[in-house]
């Protein structure tokens, strides 16, 4: 009976032992989807480079929001479909609203950057990979983060922004930084990328994404990085107190970016899009009859002359006059025609947006130029800009005028060659303190200094919205 | 580690305690147990030596030998289905006759304790449902479920629908979850069994939200209910923590029927019957042709000009043919001592009210017992079934496929029926709002089809480990399978009048659900019998893995007359694996003392799994419970027996809450990875459900009388919610365990025997059930449950706990608010004016009630369940939409006009179709004959008896309810009721004649 009573027990322990310390019967994965646990967790090659596709998959994020709202903000064009009232109240005269059209551009970027770190995160985990395409990998992951952040911080103006995101969700949220504070970062950002790129080797580990033709590795992707650093570091000069050094900072950084005063004004890196099955399309196209995004008339009325007396190129070939349409007292005639195919003016799915352009790198320069004393050069810049895509004759502004007058022009200059592309104007009339330039089209109207925080992020911080968290 | 080697422990201080055999003097008592009245010999009948563990069983002429100990003994008789007696034998006396009475209240019954531990239901410590196979299968029903209705205390049964073969809901207790799994755990002779709704992707071709909206069978339709013995419902938690993380939701143990020793005994039984449409909605006919025209505008003008004004019951025209359905049942009983066997076939099938559709279902079991020597009993349980459901087209498609959706809209004037040239008359062309759909013309070609092929195979092996007079060891191990293949194969071919207009006519769906749940127990229990009192100890580990895979392709733009899934252009195909494992280690020990007076009852069980954020980590559910009986303190043979409980239960995380599951994003042709906004949560644990129990058994007048009294409040923490992070995360949501709800409620079970005469019997028994539910705390914001509802008609609301308006200023005045209110808008002063979002019901019922009564005289047997609700209220979608579509019968009028215009049109208040879900029915009628059983033999073909009768199911109901039924609900496939009625497939009433003949 001994026996029996032992041999029960052994057999008892036995299938307990055997059965209750395999950790490995019960680490089920999920193998319906990719997981962020089984990706980071053993990262390899190959899945870093689908990561990489994310990572500019991501960038794309909002994109048409800014444009559309920020153009709005900036006085550059109209959303007049009349569907939803907010384009024309809140949008136009505010007050902006944390859970509605002002909570918006956000949510994107920051769901972006989590590709990012998701992807920074596995980096260095992969076996497969050399240190060089390790380097080449997080200096392209890094760029795009730092863009993606300059656009929240864009958003966000005065309030700051969180921007060391990358913490787990069992942490709290990341502080809000200063305006100053989040461009210095950025900037660090972009000097880490710099240096990650440099030691980069020959060619990235992935197959680039559409969008960086000519940018395609690492040496010519930090021509990129370059020109996006001087960007920032100009808006920093002139949002964050960045003064003359920022401004320093950018005219070095610009003569090692693509800048190129006799090449394509249209070079350079862009959003991109196809009418692919599958694939992101341009979200503004649209044709000349829909009756949503116009131009603002201003675009018309203050388009300098050429000397033949005709408007400025660019009001010529980014609009074409339409029918007009009047929703609640905004009136306006002018269809963009940028993103749509040339002559025919069809809607055009394929149509890239630019993100950093050659025309854009020399009017910084100009800029940049300017205000670190070399007025001559600066104004050299506007003049290429002038004549090559306006069609428009030197500038009457010499060494002597006043930097007012030199703002006034580099404005105007900014505001058509970028127009509609990324809400430049709402952009520099809040960093020059030009908000009164914009034209108001009803009394009231409002040009605002920042978009609110999210009523979302104000709920998770637990504070009221609308609401200003601390900043550090 | 930690947990084993306690266990383990104490499975070894178990095992040494016993004590080692003691030798004493014996000798023999043999003797009969036959039944009062007839005094028919009753085998199987267990005879037990009071105080000792010796027992044995009585043979097919039931007669005994057991070996006592010298000198007085006290010998108990007790059978399934008889109450127990116990007769003192002296000394001097070797022989004793045991007659015993019928059970009526099944009190004697004996159900599960634990893993491998019975108990009387007499003696439990907890409330524990319970019905006998002959009480489900008196009345035909398409499955168990149906047969369940009015016959348990705190058990709520609901249908999504009248389609044929299921659709049921059983929640027990309440709701315990929001997010988590809803589902009682069903277990069939020791095996898991799998109760998946598998959804079929309808809503791809009749624009429903796919998913609950699909109205799959749930797959206890595969269960026979003429191969069970009995069900028993572990409704407390005191009672269900014996199956611990998974039992959150209550358990449901079936026991099929085993064989019995003796001759071989072959039943028969034919049933023969129909279904008929139980209520329908009569047609809004137009006298006039301008009537007609104002209602459905310049179409119905054009259509009039040539079609007479004719007006068709549509109701009638769809659902009102009544087929033959039939059920086939045979099953052959018997064995030796050392062999026994149960073997049945069934073929059935139900042809339902609406044309093609139809649930047939096919089954073979053999159950087998088998002695191999003197200790070890091995118990096998196989079936196989298949089932096929063609459950048809209703609720909500919004592209009008639907029979009902459609027919809301169809103007009374448009005959639906084939014509005399083989075609269907458009709706759509007769008026503004008709659809193009004639749901005539959908059945004729359409096919919604779900085959189902299952097998269920189990073993358990008992060994006799170790027996003495004073103890015993038996080690019981368990396993088994539960294995099927679901395939659902649907057309909807292009020259349906709906499929027409779409871009791309003609749809198929090939959908597959592969099920694998295989689980196996071992348990070690250890009695021990001492004077007046008992000691059983068990301890065990329990194994379970689950796997369901599903596959889909769906694919449009079909080439006519063809319905294969590669005959069309585009194709959408997905797959899905859900898994997981648990491993649980327990023990429990059953103290019984005082001359079986008081039992204490305590247990434990550590369980691990893969859907719990850590796998490594053992979550632990204890239990406890009590009864004390006091005896003959209401007159003599009478028992008042008070029982007390405490117990944890658990219910794990979905599959994949754990992951944080990346977004596929393509750019540039190539898919990449990306965040996919969704958190994980590594730290997911079960939710945690405590409840305490408490109430008392009364057992009057020999068994005669029986009352049975539960109150029960249970606390589920650790709820699964879905929160929204800061969104500078960058993620939007997130399942967290947070949060508390609450349920308490009531059950009541009475049982009486009116009349007992030798000729003429009447047994009656009552259920109540009362149920209340709240949240307690909710760590977010308010929110819509899945499945809830439409925006603006009334919703289920999910809010915690707001600050008292009369008591604006003192945070300590709460309202708590139920689960289960419906939350939408409404007049601020309940008549006309301002709108406001407030409460505009509760689907939960008041209280429930159900009543059985059975009359038996002579050889007539007559029974009548009747089902009573109480309160709750349904949201009548299906009067939205016949109001807009100008069909209901009052359209135009003021009654009309002022719930469709004024309310619901210009104010969008909702009201009026927010309706009592007060009813009563006629659940369940009987009439059995059992021929003399000379008239039985003199028919020669070798019966022995022939029984006869008549049932019907649904047959009368009443309710103030406008709708088809109270009782649908559309979305019931979700943790929380809502009670929305979306013109679901109607209703129906059985009537079905039966035969049966014993060999």
């Amino acid at each position: 009976m001994t026996n029996t009573k032992l041999s029960v027990a052994m057999t008892v322990a036995g299938v307990l032992a055997a059965l209750g310390c395999s950790n490995d019967q019960f680490d089920i994965q999920n193998t319906n989807a990719p997981t962020a646990e089984a990706i980071t967790g053993n990262p390899s090659k190959l899945t870093n480079a689908r990561l990489a596709v994310g990572v500019a998959g991501g960038l794309l994020a909002e994109v048409g929001g800014e444009l559309a709202t920020w153009g709005a903000f900036g006085r550059e064009e109209y959303n007049l479909l009349g569907n939803d009232p907010r384009t024309t109240t809140e949008t136009i005269g505010g007050p902006l609203d944390p859970g509605g059209v002002g909570g918006g551009q956000w949510n994107g970027k920051y769901a972006a950057i989590r590709t990012v770190t998701i992807y920074l995160a596995s980096i260095d985990k992969a076996a497969d990979m050399t240190a060089a395409e390790k380097s080449a990998s997080k200096g392209y992951a890094q760029t795009i983060k730092a863009v993606l952040l300059h656009r929240l911080a864009l958003r966000n103006g005065s309030l700051g922004i969180p921007v060391d995101v990358d913490v787990g969700l069992d942490q709290a949220p990341a502080p809000f930084l200063t305006q100053a504070n989040a461009y210095a970062k950025i900037v660090t950002l972009l000097d880490e990328a710099r240096t990650n790129l440099a030691a980069g080797g020959s060619t990235f580990p992935f197959t680039m994404p559409p969008g960086y033709a000519g940018f395609d590795t690492p040496a010519n992707f930090l021509k990129f990085n370059r020109g996006y650093y001087a960007k920032v570091q100009i808006h920093r000069a002139t949002f964050a107190g960045g003064g003359a050094a920022a401004y320093q900072a950018a005219v070095g950084a610009l003569a090692q970016s693509f800048i190129d005063p006799a090449g394509s004004l249209r070079a350079g890196v862009f959003y991109a899009y196809s009418s692919a099955s599958g694939e992101p399309a341009n979200p503004v196209t649209e044709p000349l009859s829909a009756v949503r995004f116009y131009i603002h008339h201003s675009i018309g009325t203050q388009a300098q002359l050429k000397a033949d007396g005709q408007k400025d190129d660019r009001f010529t070939s980014k609009t074409a006059t339409v029918a007009t349409r009047t929703q609640n007292n905004l009136t306006e005639t002018l269809k963009p025609v940028i993103y749509n195919t040339p002559v025919t003016f069809d809607p055009d799915l394929d149509a890239d947006i630019p993100l950093l352009k050659n025309e854009e790198l020399i009017l910084l320069r100009a800029e940049a130029r300017w205000f670190t004393g070399d007025k001559t050069g600066a104004l050299g810049d506007l003049n290429v800009i002038r004549s090559r895509s306006g069609g428009l004759p030197v500038t009457a502004l010499t060494d002597g005028s006043s930097d007012a007058s030199f703002i006034t022009e580099l404005m105007y200059n900014r505001r058509y060659s970028l127009l509609y592309e990324q809400g430049t104007s709402w952009h520099d009339a809040r960093r020059f303190g030009r908000k009164a330039d914009l034209p108001e089209d009803r009394a009231g109207d409002k040009i605002f200094d920042f978009m609110p925080v999210p009523a979302g992020e104000c709920d998770a911080r637990g504070l009221v919205v609308p609401c200003t968290p601390p900043t550090s | 580690m930690g947990i084993h080697r306690r266990i383990l422990g104490l499975a070894v201080a178990a095992l040494l305690a016993a004590p080692g055999l003691v030798h004493a003097q014996s000798r023999q008592v043999s003797g009969t147990v036959v039944r009062s009245g007839s005094a028919a010999p009753i085998p199987e009948a267990t005879i037990a030596v009071a105080g000792t563990t010796s027992a044995v069983r009585t043979d097919a002429q039931g007669k005994f030998t057991i070996t006592a100990p010298q000198g007085d003994i006290r010998l108990s008789a007790r059978a399934i289905g008889f109450t127990r007696k116990d007769a003192l034998v002296p000394a001097a006396k070797t022989t004793v006759e045991f007659i015993l009475d019928q059970d009526v209240f099944k009190l004697e019954e004996v159900v599960v304790s634990g893993q491998a531990t019975t108990v009387e239901r007499r003696n439990l410590t907890t409330a524990v449902g319970y019905v006998s196979g002959d009480e489900l299968t008196k009345v035909a029903s398409p499955t168990i479920e149906g047969a369940l209705y009015g016959k348990l205390a705190g058990v709520n049964i609901q249908s999504n629908g009248g389609a044929p073969g299921g659709g049921v809901q059983l929640q027990i207790r309440g709701n315990n979850t929001i997010l988590g799994s809803y589902d009682p755990l069903f277990v069939v002779d020791g095996v898991i069994y799998s109760n998946s709704r598998i959804t079929n992707g309808r809503g791809t071709i009749d624009d429903e939200a796919t998913g609950v909206e699909d109205d799959p069978a749930n797959r206890l339709a595969d269960l026979n209910p003429a191969d069970i013995q009995s069900i028993e419902v572990l409704k407390g938690a005191s009672a269900a923590a014996i199956y611990g993380s998974q039992a959150a939701s209550g358990v449901v143990i079936v026991k099929t029927i085993r064989g019995l020793a003796g001759a071989p005994r072959v039943d028969v039984s034919q049933r023969v019957g129909t279904f008929d449409l139980l209520r329908d909605y009569k047609p809004n006919c137009f006298s006039t042709v301008a009537d007609a025209v104002k209602a459905y505008g310049a179409k119905a003008q054009a259509y009039l000009a040539n079609n007479p004004l004719a007006c068709y019951d549509h109701y009638d025209q769809i659902w009102g043919k009544s087929r033959v359905s039939y059920e086939t049942v045979a099953d052959v009983n018997g064995g030796s001592e050392t062999t026994k066997y149960f073997v049945s076939a069934t073929w059935k099938k139900d042809n339902a009210i609406e044309p093609g559709t139809a649930f047939a279902r096919q089954a073979l079991r053999a159950n087998l017992d088998q002695k191999i020597g003197e200790k070890i009993n091995v118990s096998v349980s196989t079936v196989f079934n298949r089932s096929v459901h063609n459950r048809g087209w209703g609720g909500n498609c919004n592209n009008f496929a639907c029979f009902g959706y459609a027919e809301a809209y169809i103007p009374s004037y448009v005959d639906l029926r084939k014509q005399a040239d083989g075609s269907y008359i458009n709706p759509g062309i007769s008026a503004g709002s008709a659809p193009n759909s004639n749901p005539l013309q959908t059945a004729e070609f359409a096919k919604n089809e779900a085959e189902t092929n299952r097998f269920t195979g189990g073993a358990t092996v008992t060994w006799n480990v170790h027996t003495t007079a004073k103890s015993s060891i038996r080690a019981v191990a368990t396993a088994g399978a539960d294995i099927f293949n679901q395939n659902d194969a649907l057309l909807s071919p292009n020259n349906l009048f709906y499929e027409t207009i779409q871009s791309r006519p003609g749809t198929s769906i090939d959908n597959n659900g592969l099920s694998r749940l295989i689980n196996w127990n071992g348990n070690l229990a250890h009695t021990l019998q001492a004077s007046g009192m008992r000691f059983g100890t068990t301890v065990g580990i329990q194994y379970s893995d689950n796997r369901l895979k599903t596959t889909r392709i769906t694919t449009d733009n079909l080439l006519p007359g063809q319905g294969n899934v590669d005959r069309g252009t585009n194709f959408v195909v997905g797959e899905f694996l859900n898994r997981s494992r648990n491993l649980a280690f327990y023990a429990q020990e059953d103290v019984n003392l005082l001359n079986d007076r008081l039992t204490i009852s305590g247990g434990i069980r550590s369980e691990r799994s893969s859907a719990n954020g850590d796998i490594t980590k053992y979550y632990t559910f204890p239990r406890a419970s009590a009864r004390y009986t006091f005896r003959d303190l209401l007159g003599a043979g009478s028992e008042f027996k008070l029982r007390a409980g405490y117990g944890e239960l658990g219910n794990p995380p979905n599959f994949g809450n754990k992951f944080t599951t990346l977004g596929t994003p393509q750019y540039g042709g190539q898919i990449g990875l990306g965040n996919g906004g969704v958190a994980g949560d590594p730290t997911i644990k079960p939710e945690r459900v405590k409840e305490i129990e408490g109430g008392f058994d009364l057992n009057l007048w020999n068994g005669r009388a029986n009352l049975e009294v539960s109150g029960y409040r249970r606390k589920t923490t650790d709820l699964l919610l879905s929160r929204t992070p800061a969104p500078s995360t960058g993620f939007n949501s997130q399942i967290f365990n947070g949060g508390i709800i609450s349920n308490r409620g009531l059950e009541v079970l009475v049982g009486l025997t009116p009349v007992q005469k030798r000729n003429f019997s009447w047994v009656s028994q009552t259920t109540f059930t009362l149920h209340r539910s709240r949240v307690d705390s909710l760590p977010v914001p308010a929110f819509r449950p899945p499945g809830s509802g439409f925006g603006g008609l009334g919703v289920l609301f999910i809010q915690g706990p707001t600050q008292d308006p009369k008591f604006p200023n003192d945070p300590k005045k709460r309202v708590y608010h139920s689960l289960t209110r419906i939350y939408g808008p409404r007049y601020k002063d309940g008549i006309s004016g301002a709108t406001e979002q407030g409460d505009l019901g509760d689907t939960e019922p008041k209280f429930r009630m159900g009543f059985t009564n059975g009359f038996t005289y002579k050889a007539l047997n007559f029974s009548v369940t009747v089902d009573y609700q109480q309160g709750g209220t349904v949201t009548n979608l299906t009067q939205v939409l016949r109001d807009d579509g100008a069909t209901a019968v009052d359209w135009n009028s003021d009654a009309w006009k002022k719930r469709w215009i004024t309310n619901f049109g210009a104010n969008g208040v909702v009201s009026d179709y927010i309706e009592s879900a007060t009813f009563i029915k006629l659940r369940e009628v009987s009439i059995n004959y059992g021929l003399p059983r000379k008239v039985a033999q003199s028919l020669g073909i070798g019966a022995k008896d022939i029984r006869i009768g008549v049932t019907g199911r649904d047959l009368l109901w009443s309710a103030k309810y406008t709708g088809l039924d109270p009782e649908v609900a559309n979305f019931g496939a979700q943790a929380i009721r809502s009670n929305v009625d979306v013109t679901p497939y109607p209703p129906s009433r059985s009537v079905f004649f039966n035969i049966a003949v014993g060999f």
